[in-house]
C-alpha cells in the first residue's frame, strides 16, 4: 500500500492530518474519555466553521496556524501505540525479510521439499512476468 | 481508678485465653491442606497433555491470539455503525464511507481513528486516503496482523 513518497500532498489530506494530529494531542492532554470527547467536539466545530473556504490562499493560511498551533500545544509524553512507530515495543520482534530463506543450507531446504519446489515454482513465474512487462535486462556490468 | 483496674483486669484474662490458645493445631491442619493440594495438582497434571504442560503462557498466540476474518469483518462492521453518523441499515462490507454513507473527510478521519484504537496499531495518512471501504479496512488489517485465508 505504500506510495511514492513526492512530498506532493493534497489540501484535503492536509486538513485530514492536521485534524488527526489535534485529536490524537487532545487525548493525550485529557486523558478522560468523556472530557477528551467533549474537546474533541469543539475541534470539530472549530474545523466546520472554516469548511466552506473557497480562496486557497485563506485555507493555507489557516492550515498553517493550525499546525502551529499543534505544535505549539504538543504534548510532552505523547500515547503512541505501542507496536507502530514511536511506540515501545516498535520493531522488538525483527521479520527476517523473504530473500533469507534462498540462503539456507541445502540440507536444510530438503527439509522442506514441497515448500521449496512451490517457491521455485513462483520465482520463476515472478521472473516470466517481469520480463514480460519491463522486456530482457540488458547486461550492464557492474 | 476502680473501674480502670476492672479493664486491665480483663484484658489480661483475654490475653491469657489467647494464651492458652495453641497455635499447634492450626498449623498442623494447614500443612495438611496444603499436601492435599500438592496431590490434586499433581492428580491434574498427570491429565494433562503434555502438549499442555509445555504450553508458555507467555507465548505470541496466548497473549495476541490470531483473529479470524470473519472476527475482523464483525469487529470492522462494529466500529462502524457505532459511528453516529452512520446509518446501521445501509452499512455493508462494500459500502463506500463518502459516497453511500455519506461521510465527509473529517468523518472519515474519525472513523480510521476508530479502527486504530480498535485494533490497536497506527494507520499512516497515506494509507488511511485508500480505506473507503469496510472491505478495505478489513483487508488492511488482515496484511498488517499478517492473516491469510
Amino acid at each position: 500500500m505504500a506510495s511514492l513518497p513526492t512530498g506532493l500532498v493534497s489540501h484535503t489530506r492536509r486538513v485530514q492530518s492536521l485534524y488527526k494530529k489535534a485529536l490524537r494531542c487532545l487525548e493525550s492532554w485529557y486523558d478522560r474519555r468523556e472530557v477528551y470527547r467533549y474537546h474533541a467536539v469543539l475541534m470539530r466545530k472549530r474545523f466546520d466553521e472554516n469548511k466552506d473556504i473557497r480562496d486557497m490562499r485563506v485555507a493555507k493560511d489557516l492550515i498553517a496556524q493550525g499546525e502551529e498551533e499543534v505544535f505549539q500545544k504538543n504534548h510532552w509524553h505523547p500515547r503512541k501505540f505501542p507496536e507502530s512507530p514511536g511506540g515501545v515495543a516498535y520493531e522488538r520482534v525483527v521479520i527476517p525479510p523473504d530473500w533469507m530463506v534462498d540462503h539456507w543450507h541445502p540440507l536444510e531446504k530438503a527439509q522442506y521439499p514441497t515448500y521449496f519446489a512451490k517457491r521455485e515454482e513462483l520465482k520463476k513465474k515472478f521472473v516470466d512476468e517481469w520480463t514480460k512487462k519491463y522486456g530482457k535486462p540488458s547486461p550492464i556490468a557492474h | 481508678m476502680a473501674c480502670l483496674a476492672k479493664n486491665i483486669r480483663a484484658v489480661t484474662r483475654q490475653a491469657a485465653l489467647l494464651r492458652s490458645y495453641s497455635i499447634r493445631p492450626a498449623s498442623i491442619a494447614l500443612k495438611k491442606w496444603q499436601r492435599s493440594q500438592n496431590e490434586l495438582l499433581e492428580r491434574q497434571n498427570l491429565s494433562l497433555t503434555s502438549n499442555q504442560i509445555h504450553r508458555r503462557y507467555y507465548s505470541p498466540d496466548l497473549i495476541k491470539p490470531k483473529l479470524s476474518t470473519q472476527e475482523i469483518e464483525t469487529r470492522v462492521l462494529k466500529v462502524c455503525a457505532a459511528y453516529d453518523k452512520v446509518t446501521a441499515d445501509k452499512l455493508k462490507l462494500e459500502s463506500h464511507f463518502i459516497n453511500d454513507l455519506g461521510l465527509d473527510s473529517l468523518d472519515h478521519v474519525e472513523v480510521i481513528m476508530a479502527m486504530e484504537d480498535e485494533f490497536g496499531f497506527e494507520i499512516p495518512d497515506a494509507d488511511a486516503e485508500k480505506l473507503l471501504r469496510p472491505s478495505d479496512i478489513v483487508r488492511y488489517v488482515a496484511d498488517k496482523e499478517d492473516i491469510y485465508e
